[in-house]
């Protein structure tokens, strides 16, 4: 009643304060003081548990960048980075022909987004269950005549990342499905409609229409699953624990903390990880800028 | 001509999508299979032969009730209301004003809340358990929900995305009948969001049922458990019984495919919807 | 743009004091009810925190209702933690990590007394339990071992006597021996490593007594030299057993997939030969086995003189410097040591009380050229010397990765050789141990 009877320059000043109140509060405490303390520690030799730790400048830094084992793991990365061009590919190919007439269509979709609602352990299980030897996969290779080619799908150190990184492209895909299905439905049929009479065929409908109108979200995916692919940690962390080469930064950074109690070091190089993502989204950004 | 290279189109599209099918489905179907077979059974069949009995229920009863299954389905179902209603709230309000006003350090907000997405969690992990003790909420149903609405802010993000859609000429008329700003976010703009909600119940919602690390790190308690730390303990005694991990896993998918198949229609409209634009 | 992010820092920080006096409050207040009731001697309420997920929800209440006999004014609540070292270090940055916890093993002694209590004077301790040494530091005694475990070699006599090994193999050539022996045969799995659960590894460095055949190396002598992987010392020949086996195709033909729970009972049903295990392993496996009679123990194969088979404790049990009620966590601690058959029924070891009977596991070496030790302590100065070592080169003696990357070379994953790892685990510990001992 009295908020109502204030002008709408005091209304203004109350709401944007009472509305951002807890959302700013909560987003500083749970996301950028962590951040803070990580970089404090970043230059401290803690062990992570201990009352009292010493500053020790740069000389975490100086770890990370003179020791190859640290940013060797940085090339895992790389299958996930490839993997998620292709997850995006996937979700763009099934969106764009179930947009249009397809039978069962409720089903495939429904069907194809499933697994993203699925938890990580129990995918951790799941594909454990798949990759073992005499598993899923090497029973129904061995189905389809193809059991000379099965593999130590996970002890096979050429093919262990490609493995897990197809483990992730398998839960993940489905989400960039669902927003990419979307964001086509949105775009009207009589837009379609016209460039059909123009003798438009499909492949020309998709480069014409929908690629453009569905840039920005292709983009925002785009920029999500690559600092996803950077900082892959989950499935590999479940599944093999990092051990046989598929090791992760970010698991290395677990293991440096908890294992070798580090936290100094492992926070520099939790630092260092957030740097890296950082500039490769604004990198991408300019590039993107730079298109237009 | 046409007509061939039209049905060599379909044939593709067709094939293509059941293979897509069964790549989704099949990892699934094996487990589906194995939590019904004997440990006997598990051990000597094939992954895909189907099992013997399928009324043996006898690994589901023993995952249910030694998992305490329903203990972490309740805890989880708490975590995840209040963790939707409060990030629904806070994700709108926050979005109304930036989007709405701009002020000093409107921008600098923006970016702040957009920034936080790339910060990979993990990696933070001590400091912000050294900050969530601080408030003393360790091993309380706190920790995850304040982490949930603190840390994760894609709701945020769908939120303001949605807003451009909606024209300020509403706004505008409100405010001639006399509507004061809160009536306009609470009368107008939060039932015109009601798309871009289920998107982010269906996102936070997936978000908050599957993540295991949170509870595990902040609820230790046994009779704070959540579906997904309940399913890591069947790794340790159930090790050398698949076929009981295998029913756990199930119970912690019914659930879900249950809220799947009901909301499935506000799904698609929701990201249609509420995603783009 | 940067007055406006300094004010909302401070604005920030405001609340955040608000929020955090709030919490304070509504803390404090329990905590006055918590001293009431802990006002008449052992009473009160404490948490006792355990790494037993598998019976903290059976045997361990059942160990509650016991102890309730005697303490009925004491509730006794349970914590279980899965990831049990990784946790708790996270937890310990609190005050609050229950009232009684397993001491863990990455916390170095030295900072010991900065979480725990002290139980008593080492001198003192000594005359009532065993293994005290691991978590004493200038005479006091921080921990208890809750069980005190031997380790060696599990494996099963029937599948070494099927593939003709009818005698315990005594050094490393005459195991690699056996292995292959019954790789020939064809039945079962001759070495299991359990790779992928990745903790198993850990147990092939407590055997490094055995193999050095002194109870000196581990505290007195490591410490002490800069040559601790080169060939002829401990570590090198230790670790060449695994890396021959692997080499040889002797281990798992598939070791990212292991299970141990599953390994467990494949020893039992003759699948597997041998695994290197404590000595608690062995109740466990006997209980799956058909017949009890084929899972047998047996030293870790050594080229030493005097063949030691070495006694460490589990871990131990301490008290939080924190916790509200120390008298009833200590009366469960004396309770769960003296009075619960935790040692000898669930840990399969020896009860660390002094004078306490021997288990039928160990009877078996009575009359053999077997001897049982402790470890000798560190010399003083240098308690804790070679963890610190250990932890600053990050070599991990008892973690699992650099054994696994000795698996990953002997199958021909990796191209470097077993010498090439020796020579950069000694580079990394002659590093630090300058760095530390200057």
């Amino acid at each position: 009643m009295v908020f109502k009877n204030l002008s709408y320059k005091t209304q203004r000043k109350i709401i944007i304060f009472a509305f951002s109140l807890i959302p700013v509060v909560l987003l500083f405490t749970f996301a950028y003081l962590p951040v803070f303390n990580m970089f404090k520690y970043s230059f401290t030799d803690w062990n992570g548990y201990s009352k009292h730790y010493d500053f020790v400048g740069f000389e975490n830094y100086k770890t990370i960048f003179t020791d190859s084992k640290y940013f060797s793991v940085f090339k895992v990365s790389l299958y996930y980075f490839a993997a998620t061009f292709i997850q995006m590919g996937l979700a763009l190919y099934f969106a764009t022909i179930l947009s249009f007439n397809v039978r069962f269509k409720n089903f495939f979709k429904g069907v194809l987004f499933f697994p993203y609602l699925l938890n990580g352990v129990a995918i951790g299980f799941i594909f454990l269950f798949f990759f073992r030897p005499d598993g899923t996969l090497d029973t129904i290779m061995q189905a389809l005549g193809l059991g000379a080619y099965t593999q130590g799908w996970l002890l096979n150190p050429n093919i262990i990342n490609i493995s897990l990184a197809g483990a992730s492209l398998w839960r993940y895909m489905g989400f960039n499905f669902i927003i990419f299905l979307g964001a086509i439905s949105s775009i009207g049929r009589d837009v379609y409609e016209a460039a059909e009479i123009d003798g438009a065929n499909r492949w020309h409908q998709f480069r014409h229409i929908i690629l453009p109108s569905i840039k920005n979200i292709v983009q925002l995916n785009l920029i999500l699953a690559i600092s996803g692919a950077i900082s892959a940690f989950d499935i590999p962390y479940i599944m093999t624990g990092g051990s046989n080469g598929s090791n992760t930064f970010v698991i290395q950074t677990v293991t440096t903390a908890f294992k070798y109690n580090k936290l100094g070091l492992a926070s520099a190089m939790a630092v260092v990880l957030l740097f890296i993502v950082i500039i490769v989204t604004l990198l991408q950004r300019l590039l993107i800028k730079e298109e237009k | 001509m046409y007509r061939i290279k039209y049905a060599a189109a379909n044939f593709i599209k067709y094939a293509s999508l059941l293979l897509g099918t069964f790549a989704a489905l099949v990892p699934i179907i094996v487990v589906f299979f194995a939590s019904f077979k004997t440990n006997k059974e598990y051990g000597t069949s094939s992954p895909l032969t189907p099992p013997d009995n399928w009324l043996n229920l006898a690994n589901y009863s023993k995952a249910f009730t030694n998992g305490k299954m329903l203990l972490g389905f309740g805890n989880t179902v708490i975590i995840l209301v209040i963790s939707i209603i409060g990030a629904t709230l806070i994700g709108s309000m926050i979005a109304y004003v930036l989007n709405r006003f701009k002020f000093r350090g409107s921008k600098f907000l923006m970016g702040a809340f957009l920034l936080a997405t790339l910060i990979p969690s993990v990696t933070t992990q001590v400091a912000t358990f050294r900050i969530i003790n601080s408030l003393h909420l360790v091993d309380t149903r706190f920790a995850p929900i304040l982490l949930y609405l603190g840390t994760d802010i894609i709701a945020v993000y769908i939120f303001m995305q949605f807003l451009d859609s909606i024209s300020e000429s509403l706004d505008e008329s409100a405010m001639l009948d006399g509507a004061s700003y809160f009536t306009i976010y609470w009368k107008i703009i939060l039932p015109l969001l009601a798309p871009a909600i289920v998107t982010v119940i269906i996102v936070k919602g997936v978000n908050i049922y599957n993540d295991f690390y949170t509870p595990f790190l902040y609820m230790p308690s046994e009779d704070l458990q959540v579906l997904s730390t309940a399913l890591f303990k069947f790794k340790g005694p159930y090790g050398s019984q698949w076929e009981v991990i295998c029913a756990g896993i199930m119970i912690t998918i019914v659930p879900i495919l249950i809220v799947f198949l009901a909301l499935q229609k506000y799904i698609y409209n929701g990201f249609a919807q509420g995603s783009v634009k | 743009m940067f007055v406006s992010k300094n004010k909302a820092l401070m604005g920030f920080l405001a609340l955040l004091l608000v929020l955090t006096t709030l919490a304070g409050c509504s803390k404090s207040g329990n905590g006055n009810e918590n001293a009431d009731q802990a006002g008449g001697g052992s009473t009160g309420e404490i948490t006792v925190i355990t790494q037993r997920t598998d019976i903290v929800d059976s045997v361990f209440k059942e160990y509650a209702a016991e102890f309730n006999k005697e303490h009925p004014d004491i509730k006794v609540n349970f914590q279980a933690l899965a990831d049990y070292e990784g946790q708790i270090t996270v937890r310990m940055n609190s005050d609050d990590y229950g009232d009684v916890l397993l001491i863990p093993t990455s916390i170095p002694l030295v900072d010991t007394p900065e979480f725990f209590e002290p139980l008593g004077d080492l001198a003192e301790l000594k005359k009532q339990y065993i293994g005290l040494d691991e978590r004493a530091i200038d005479g006091k005694a921080y921990g208890i071992p809750v069980a005190v475990n031997f380790s060696g070699v599990l494996y099963n006599k029937k599948v070494f006597a099927d593939a003709g090994v009818t005698t315990a193999p005594k050094t490393p050539a005459e195991f690699i021996a056996a292995l292959k022996a019954i790789k020939a045969k064809g039945d079962a799995i001759p070495l299991y490593t359990n790779y992928a659960d990745g903790w198993p590894l850990t147990q092939w460095e407590s055997v490094l007594t055995t193999v050095a055949g002194s109870v000196d190396y581990v505290n007195v002598d490591q410490p002490n030299t800069d040559d601790n992987f080169v060939p002829g010392k401990p570590h090198y020949e230790l670790y060449k057993v695994l890396y021959d086996a692997a080499k040889e195709g002797l281990i798992e033909p598939d070791p990212t997939t292991t299970n141990w729970e599953a390994s467990k009972a494949d020893l039992a049903n003759g699948k597997i030969g041998a695994m290197v295990v404590g000595s608690w392993a062995i109740g466990q496996v006997q209980a799956l086995a058909p017949n009890k009679e084929d899972i047998a123990y047996m030293p870790f194969p050594t080229n030493a003189s005097e063949v030691i088979m070495p006694l460490a404790g589990d871990y131990n049990i301490g008290i939080n410097k924190y916790s509200k009620n120390k008298e009833a966590a200590r009366a469960w601690i004396d309770w769960f040591l003296n009075k619960s058959d935790y040692a000898t029924v669930q840990a399969g070891g020896m009860s660390p009380v002094v004078g306490a009977p021997l288990p039928e596991t160990l009877k078996a070496f009575e009359g053999t050229a077997v001897k049982f030790e402790m470890q000798s302590p560190a010399k003083e100065g240098q308690e804790g010397l070679v963890d610190k070592i250990d932890k600053d080169a990050e070599i991990g003696l008892w973690q699992p990765e650099f054994k696994k990357r000795i698996i990953e070379a002997g199958i021909g994953n990796l191209k470097e050789s077993y010498d090439d790892i020796m020579r950069d685990l000694n580079e990394a510990w002659v590093k630090s141990r300058a760095k530390l001992t200057k």
